[in-house]
């Protein structure tokens, strides 16, 4: 009876994360290797581990401001992560374009192609928020399980 | 009628079936967070591996295009039996002894090849050129270790069978009789080049990092599991779990075996030492060595256990 909400919870403490870059100036990924890779901010802790196929994801963080040439492979990797998925988009690129706002070559707003489900301004976005989005993302994934 | 139930029972609750996979899991756990406290990081809770078998429950199983649908969904299957099965035939001192009739080291070699060769077949069934690039690699380094694993068995089968007057013994039973006896072949300097040939193979069996070159995750994206999602990739994390209890277990069967007679002090001491194994083999050596290409771990394989492991079933013949 009260198991599957049980495991439901259990499930949501092993969020794995998968990181597209969209056309990032790579700013956003350092960041983010950095919110995995440096011992201070760990995001092991949380049960997050970065994968190297979409196929095992459930969190996906999404940097950059969606370049023209990118948008079909970003498009076709977004619809191989397994439901249920939360998407992060990281930095402010995602959100406007950013510096690259005006640009002939941008996309963004990124929200127009895919669903985000949680925004992580910054440019680049510290650690610490980028952890803090993670965490929402868990909340969030929680409901859709 | 009452053997066949034992075995049956020995397959699926212990030391196989649920017994070896909560074992491997939580072994899996400890090793992560080890890893990170040797990172100075706090690592994730101990029970994580049992997180993300359950979080791949709820996910979807998605077959790709290009994919050999029957194929792709169950040769994890054949891999997650094989390796239960495996898990059956190690012995535990003093508290578990496999049936006469399957604890016979030839058998559990043969099921060690499984999982390899299930990660090739579901490799190029997935159709994926990283998977076809992890079967070439897995293929590689197969080829590379089974050698030196095949003589090292028959060193300790030998040196066994002349120690009890015949000429070699395959039963698992008779290698830890004859140590309990004449003392564990890890303190027999004649064993010694196969011990060494052993530390060489465990970690390239179970893929760990100076050796995980098929399923390197920054060059070709965990290569023959990288279609694979939700619970089938469940299977393959269970898979790995029992298959790294099973390698671990043999070690400990083949040269350190001795346990004290209880049944209790029996399983402690095996715990431990499957701990002790799995960090200094797996932990550290993951954390402080990068991967190699496979040709140099095709090389590195040919040279050194080759070498070792010729060297001590020449050695165990002579002497
Ligand atoms: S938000 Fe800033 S750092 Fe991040 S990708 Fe855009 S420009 Fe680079």
């Amino acid at each position: 009876m009260g198991l599957i909400p049980d495991f439901k919870k259990i499930a949501t403490r092993s969020p794995w994360l998968y990181r597209i870059n969209a056309g990032s100036c790579n700013g956003c990924d350092v960041e983010m290797a950095t919110t995995a890779l440096i011992p201070r901010y760990d995001v092991e802790r949380l049960g997050c581990q970065y994968c190297g196929s979409p196929k095992h994801a459930d969190i996906v963080l999404i940097s950059g401001p969606l370049t023209v040439r990118v948008k079909d492979a970003v498009l076709r990797m977004f619809d191989e992560i397994p439901e249920p998925k939360v998407t992060v988009a990281v930095g402010v690129c995602p959100i406007s374009g950013g510096i690259f706002r005006e640009s002939y070559a941008v996309l963004a707003p990124i929200d127009q192609y895919i669903p985000i489900d949680v925004n992580v301004p910054g440019c680049p976005p510290r650690p610490q928020a980028i952890i803090a989005g993670v965490a929402k993302a868990i909340e969030i994934w929680r409901e859709r399980l | 009628m009452s053997n066949q139930i034992a075995i049956l029972l020995a397959v699926l609750l212990f030391p196989g079936g649920v017994f070896a996979l909560a074992l491997g899991l939580a072994l899996k756990g400890v090793d992560r967070r080890v890893a990170a406290r040797l990172q100075s990081r706090v690592g994730p809770p101990l029970m994580q591996p049992f997180f993300d078998i359950i979080k791949l429950g709820f996910k979807r199983t998605m077959v790709p295009a290009a994919a050999n649908e029957t194929v792709f969904l169950y040769t994890p299957l054949v891999g997650v039996v094989s390796m239960l099965i495996a898990a059956a035939l190690v012995p535990i001192t003093s508290v578990y002894a496999p049936d006469a009739a399957i604890g016979n080291l030839l058998v559990l070699l043969y099921l060690l090849m499984i999982p390899g060769i299930v990660l090739m077949i579901a490799g190029s069934a997935s159709g994926s050129p990283y998977g076809a690039i992890g079967f070439s690699r897995e293929m590689a380094l197969m080829i590379a270790y089974e050698g030196p694993l095949v003589l090292i068995a028959a060193a300790v089968a030998i040196r066994t069978g002349m120690g009890m007057g015949g000429w070699a013994t395959f039963s698992l039973n008779d290698i830890i009789a004859y140590q309990q006896t004449h003392g564990a072949f890890l303190f027999d300097p004649v064993m010694w080049p196969a011990v060494a040939a052993f530390c060489f193979f465990y970690p390239a069996n179970l893929g760990i990092v100076p050796f995980d070159i098929p399923e390197a995750e920054t060059e070709v994206l965990e290569g023959p599991i990288i279609e694979y999602s939700g619970p089938t990739l469940a299977l393959f994390k269970v898979m790995s779990a029992v298959k790294k209890v099973v390698v671990l277990g043999l070690g400990i069967a083949l040269f350190f075996p001795l346990a004290p007679e209880s049944l209790v002090g029996g399983l402690l001491v095996w715990l431990i030492k499957m701990a002790v194994l799995m960090l200094i083999g797996i932990t550290v050596v993951r954390l402080s060595t990068g991967r190699m290409r496979i040709d140099q771990a095709f090389v590195f394989f040919l040279k050194w256990p080759l070498l070792l492991a010729v060297a001590s079933l020449a050695v165990v013949v002579v002497v």
